[in-house]
């Protein structure tokens, strides 16, 4: 088959978008299949909104027999066989037009532009012979504010062979970006409440300085320097898969986050379990407490109760770990099931 | 949601008194609603009718230019009388929004705008109409062949319509020429309506007796003479029928019509006009309303409106408007055998009072439940919130439109289907227009 | 700096534009800027289908660039306060091909219309760019002639030249590039009919379609050539292509009114050979000079037969017509940094 893969992107902006369509690439190609990928500049001014969303509608792509349309609003080109695989809204229009991150004000002409665009997305929505979604938060949005069925396809992690499994050390790892919604704060916080010697290792890289700084001056404060180590840097994949393959088990807490989010899949090719937290949204659709990790109150005692648990009762944390790959086949994260879907 | 409306306001103006029915229904509704009065400046002295909010005259440009930057809906109250719309067309064009056509036929309305503007009145006609139409129009012998001349070929409803967001028309008669040339959605909506000085305790029948009444400015298209002589033609309505008209008339009209009758041997009065109470009392009196026209002009009709609200028994000209309304709620006359259709219904009529009466009933039931404000204020806001996509499809045209003209684009490439069908994702309804400059 | 390339993708097909710009992004990268490639789709069948493409790349907002390199109509038009243009293409079929019909703009008013809207929109671009280059002579002068505008020519480098040095003369005549009707390898081999016996002629590239493949492959058939003709048609990996240069005694490219030099031209004047062309070749003039950097034959049989005879009568004067067509490939300066500090001028 022909396919092109399309979506936007800010360029010299390196975002996770990216890693899913290069990486779909490669698989596609794999299948041998022909495959395109395309990436339009896109800012989401809501004065320069539907001029761009016009720029979509005027693309040609009838020489590929099927499109995949992306990060949005990549889903208004037209196309007779278009699949999306939405991975979010333009949230500032959408849930999160009450909140701080709405950039401009709540007035006539913006709610005008809102509920145009909102008129608009459904109607390039049921342009779309299928639409998957990351994760089932997505697809309850896509339900909710555009009233779209979808379905979930859990986004595979590329080449998940390199991931290995070998004796547990001390260590709990966090490998994302140091950002204050990733809550790396909570995890120093909570260190200083466990009981048993577990230590920390946080590492990525951050978009800003004064993250990283502030955590390491909290890991000062708590005496904790010799227990809690933060690599404000980026890390290899190859580093990401020792760090892992070692570790006592991952932790990822980001607050409310749309999907399960890389680190938690990575820990589980690694056969490790993954702390998290109940409010962390996407990621619990991966992780069940007790079966693949542990899901703890977002508060430093209930998280430190359970890196403690985790380090005591070694043998339930290893047997989690294994649970790990299992869950993944339960949800059908694999390539082979991703293409099998877009494909069908 | 904050609310301009456009509109005349002053007491005769029965659009403005339709109006008001809106804003208050709108205001109870919890919308905040401020009124701009359109009528001429020699008008704004004159007496307003209730509207339940703050007025403000046309004129007041700042205060206008600001509203209409924080409202939510614009709606304009459209007819065909300049003197009462002349703030509509200072402003439509500049601040587009939702336009409730009360009249299709603009001819009026658009000669008297036309003055000191004939050239660009002259470019619009031959946009919409031709050459010929725009060489014809100015120079139509009489009212009359005006009328007859521009009706059917040039009603001007296109030049208003492209203007606006979004069209509320009152009925489906004459809503082909809107749907070609508003590019936002199109409501038909019942008329807002409401029957004050209803005089309690309805009229006994009393058995033989046919009092017919006709309201309204007497000319020849109110059919009166048609009445005369259909009662004329029969024996059992020249015994029973007597036939009153009540409105402004001209004293030809009351020679004519008072030889007519006699002529006939029927029983006329010609009240001429009156006040309220008087009209009320009138109404409160008539077994049937007469409310035949021919032809129709306007949109809906208020004073058949009325007379159901009133609960009479009511004819009316199976055409425009009235052919809408539905059978069960007022007897219909064929235009094409006016003098036999309308002799044997009122026959009908005056044999079976209680049938009259039920007709009645029939008629206040349905329009009470139909020429609502609530309703007409609900359909206000539904269609204002689909036009607010074509505000934002507009926008998008006209950037486009300039970027391509700034380009030398002729009007073929300016027409390229390649261009504007994609976009059509974006439109509520149809785009069938070519972008124009 | 942010660089961003902005090209055209014709969904499916990749060729030397496509090429071209990787090169350019690798190399800016490595003179220290952030480079990326942005592709705009461009499908110009219908001819009506042009003008909302135009609107199309007008309407992208490219903010985050300190710079846009643009390669080719219709993604230059793409609006960005510092633009700077290294004009592969115009759209032809609105130009000369229009004049030579060879076009796809419909018959009557509505080509007309699109004709003089593509220049206005042009013209209206190339006014406001930073600076325009273009990769040939004949692309510069064709904006001249039809848009009024100067550009300064800016060859595209070789790749990989390295590839292409300590050769050996193996008595064959090499013919590169893709396999069309345009590039004209058939005439090689019909010429090659009336050549010497001792004349030798290997044809290496990509067809454009099946059908390039099989008459090409006929005509030899035809002319009883298979002991003189040796054919590799496909996309050749770039060792082989550049083994099949360096070792050839002449490398031959006549295409039809070429716009630019020609990579096959380059690269073989890399690689020290002299070359064979036609006088109708449009590009490849620029590196090919009669009788001193090779042969520039009339496009007949009898002409082209007589230029592939010379190439064997006398290997030292071949060999110092290759070392010249080298020389002034050289004299070109034609460097990627040349090039990188050039467009970022």
């Amino acid at each position: 088959m022909k396919i092109i893969l399309c979506s936007s992107s800010v360029p010299f902006v390196n975002g996770g978008y990216r890693n899913i369509v290069d990486w779909l690439v490669t698989m596609l190609e794999q299948g041998g299949h022909k495959v395109e990928r395309l990436f339009i500049p896109q800012v989401d001014e809501p004065d320069l909104l539907f001029r761009q969303m016009a720029a979509y509608r005027w693309m040609d792509l009838s020489a590929a027999d099927r499109i995949i349309c992306f990060r949005p609003q990549a889903h208004f080109i037209p196309h007779q066989h278009k699949v999306l695989w939405f991975i979010h809204h333009l949230r500032s229009y959408y849930d999160l037009w009450d909140s701080p991150y709405r950039g401009f004000p709540d007035d006539a002409k913006h709610r005008r532009i809102r509920d145009a665009l909102h008129d608009a997305d459904t109607a390039a929505l049921r342009e779309s012979k299928k639409i998957f979604t990351n994760s089932q938060v997505v697809s309850d949005r896509l339900r909710r504010f555009n009233g779209v069925a979808s379905e979930v396809l859990y986004p595979p992690v590329f080449n998940s062979q390199r991931f290995f499994c070998r004796q547990a050390n001390d260590e709990i790892v966090c490998i994302c970006r140091l950002e204050h919604h990733k809550r790396q704060h909570l995890l120093i916080e909570a260190l200083r409440h466990t009981k048993k010697p577990v230590r920390l290792r946080l590492c990525g890289t951050s978009a800003t300085e004064g993250y990283p700084t502030h955590l390491k001056s909290l890991v000062g404060e708590l005496g904790l320097g010799d227990r809690v180590r933060v690599d404000n840097r980026w890390i290899s994949e190859e580093e990401k898969v020792e760090f892992l393959a070692g570790c006592l088990a991952a932790a990822y807490l980001p607050v409310d986050e749309d999907s399960y989010g890389y680190p938690s899949l990575e820990a589980a090719h690694s056969s490790k379990a993954t702390l998290t937290t109940a409010d962390s949204g996407g990621v619990l659709e991966l992780i069940r407490d007790g079966v693949n990790g542990c899901v703890a109150e977002p508060n430093p005692q209930a998280l430190a109760e359970a890196m403690d648990r985790l380090y005591t009762d070694r043998s339930h944390t290893q047997a989690m770990g294994k649970c790990a790959q299992d869950r993944l086949a339960e949800l059908n994260i694999s390539w082979d099931h991703t293409i099998d879907r877009l494909l069908a | 949601m904050k609310i301009l409306m456009f509109t005349p306001a002053i007491k005769p103006s029965a659009i403005g008194r339709m109006c008001s029915l809106v804003t208050q229904a709108l205001v109870r509704k919890g919308h905040e609603v401020f009124l701009v009065r359109t009528e001429n400046e020699k008008l704004l002295e004159g007496d307003t009718h209730d509207f339940g909010c703050e007025l403000l005259p046309w004129n007041d440009t700042e205060r206008v230019q600001s509203l209409a930057g924080q409202s939510d809906l614009l709606v304009y109250q459209m007819g065909n009388n300049h003197e009462y719309h002349f703030g509509c067309m200072v402003w439509l064009p500049q601040l587009p929004g939702i336009l409730c056509m009360h009249d299709f036929f603009l001819g009026h309305l658009f000669w008297s705008w036309s003055d000191k503007r004939r050239e660009e009145a002259e470019k619009i006609l031959r946009a919409w109409y031709g050459e010929a139409m725009a060489q014809h129009y100015f120079n139509f012998p009489s009212t009359e062949a005006f009328i007859e001349g521009t009706r059917h070929e040039a009603p001007m409803t296109e030049w208003v319509c492209s203007m606006a967001l979004g069209v509320v028309t009152h009925s489906n008669w004459g809503a082909k020429r809107v749907l070609e040339s508003c590019p936002g959605p199109v409501y038909v909506v019942p008329l807002a309506y409401d029957a004050p000085g209803h005089v309690d305790g309805d009229r006994q029948p009393d058995n033989d007796a046919l009092n017919i009444l006709t309201i309204g400015h007497v000319n020849p298209n109110k059919r009166v003479d048609s009445v005369i002589r259909a009662i004329g033609q029969s024996a059992t309505l020249r015994a029973h029928a007597t036939y009153r008209v009540v409105g402004s008339i001209a004293p030809e009209t009351i020679t004519t019509l008072e030889a007519l009758a006699a002529e006939h041997n029927v029983k006329l009065t010609l009240s001429g006009q009156v006040d309220n109470k008087t009209l009320a009392q009138a109404i409160a009196e008539a077994d049937v309303v007469s409310c035949l026209r021919w032809p129709a002009l306007e949109a809906a009709s208020a004073s058949a409106i009325e007379a159901m609200l009133y609960g009479k028994a009511t004819i009316v000209t199976d055409t425009g408007f009235y052919r809408e309304l539905p059978d069960d709620v007022v007897v219909k006359i064929d235009p094409d055998d006016e003098s036999a259709s309308l002799q044997s219904a009122l026959e009908r009529l005056q044999r079976n009072p209680k049938r009259r009466v039920q007709l009645g009933k029939t008629a206040k039931a349905w329009a009470a439940a139909t020429f609502t404000g609530d309703n007409y204020a609900d359909k206000l806001l539904e269609i204002g919130r689909a036009a607010t996509k074509t505000q934002i499809l507009r926008d998008m045209i006209e950037q486009l439109t300039d970027q391509l003209c700034a380009w030398g684009a002729s009007d073929q490439i300016l027409a390229l289907r390649e261009t504007i069908d994609p976009l059509r994702l974006f439109s509520h309804c149809g785009s069938d227009k070519p972008m124009s400059r | 700096m942010k660089v961003l390339i902005v090209n055209n993708i014709v969904p499916f097909l990749w060729g030397g534009a496509e090429e071209l710009a990787v090169h350019l992004q690798h190399n800016l990268e490595v003179s220290g800027h952030e480079a990326e490639i942005l592709r705009i789709p461009f499908q110009w069948e219908p001819a009506t289908t042009i003008p909302s493409q135009i609107l199309m790349a007008r309407a992208l907002e490219l903010g985050n660039a300190d710079r846009v390199i643009a390669l080719k109509f219709p993604a230059y038009l793409v609006r960005h306060p510092q633009k700077t243009l290294w004009l592969l293409h115009q759209y032809r079929q609105a130009y000369d091909l229009y004049e030579a019909g060879q076009t796809n703009l419909p018959a009557g008013s509505m080509g007309d219309d699109l004709r003089a809207f593509i220049k206005r929109a042009d013209d209206d671009c190339f006014k406001n760019c930073r600076r325009i280059y273009t990769n040939s002579e004949v692309t510069q002068q064709r904006l001249a002639t039809y848009n009024g505008f100067d550009a300064q020519v800016l060859y595209p480098p070789v790749n990989d030249p390295e590839l292409f040095l300590g050769g050996s003369d193996d008595g064959y005549i090499f013919a590169g590039g893709r396999i069309n009707g345009m590039k004209r390898q058939h005439l090689l081999v019909q010429a090659l009919s009336l050549a010497e016996k001792n004349v030798k002629l290997l044809i290496g590239g990509p067809p454009e379609t099946p059908e390039d493949e099989r008459q090409l492959r006929e005509t030899v058939q035809r002319a009883g050539l298979s002991d003189r003709v040796k054919l590799d048609l496909r996309f050749l990996p770039r060792k082989t292509y550049a083994e099949y240069v360096k070792h050839a005694s002449a490398v031959a490219y006549l295409p039809y009114d070429e716009d630019s030099l020609g990579y096959v031209a380059m690269e073989a004047a890399t690689a020290s050979k002299a070359l064979i062309t036609t006088t109708d070749s449009g590009g490849i003039l620029g590196l090919v000079k009669d009788n001193r950097t090779g042969w520039v034959a009339e496009p007949t049989l009898p002409s082209l037969a007589q230029a592939m005879n010379q190439v064997g009568r006398d290997p030292a004067r071949t060999k110092a017509y290759g070392k010249a067509a080298r020389e002034l490939w050289l004299s070109f300066g034609v460097t990627w940094e040349h090039t990188v500090e050039a467009l970022l001028r």
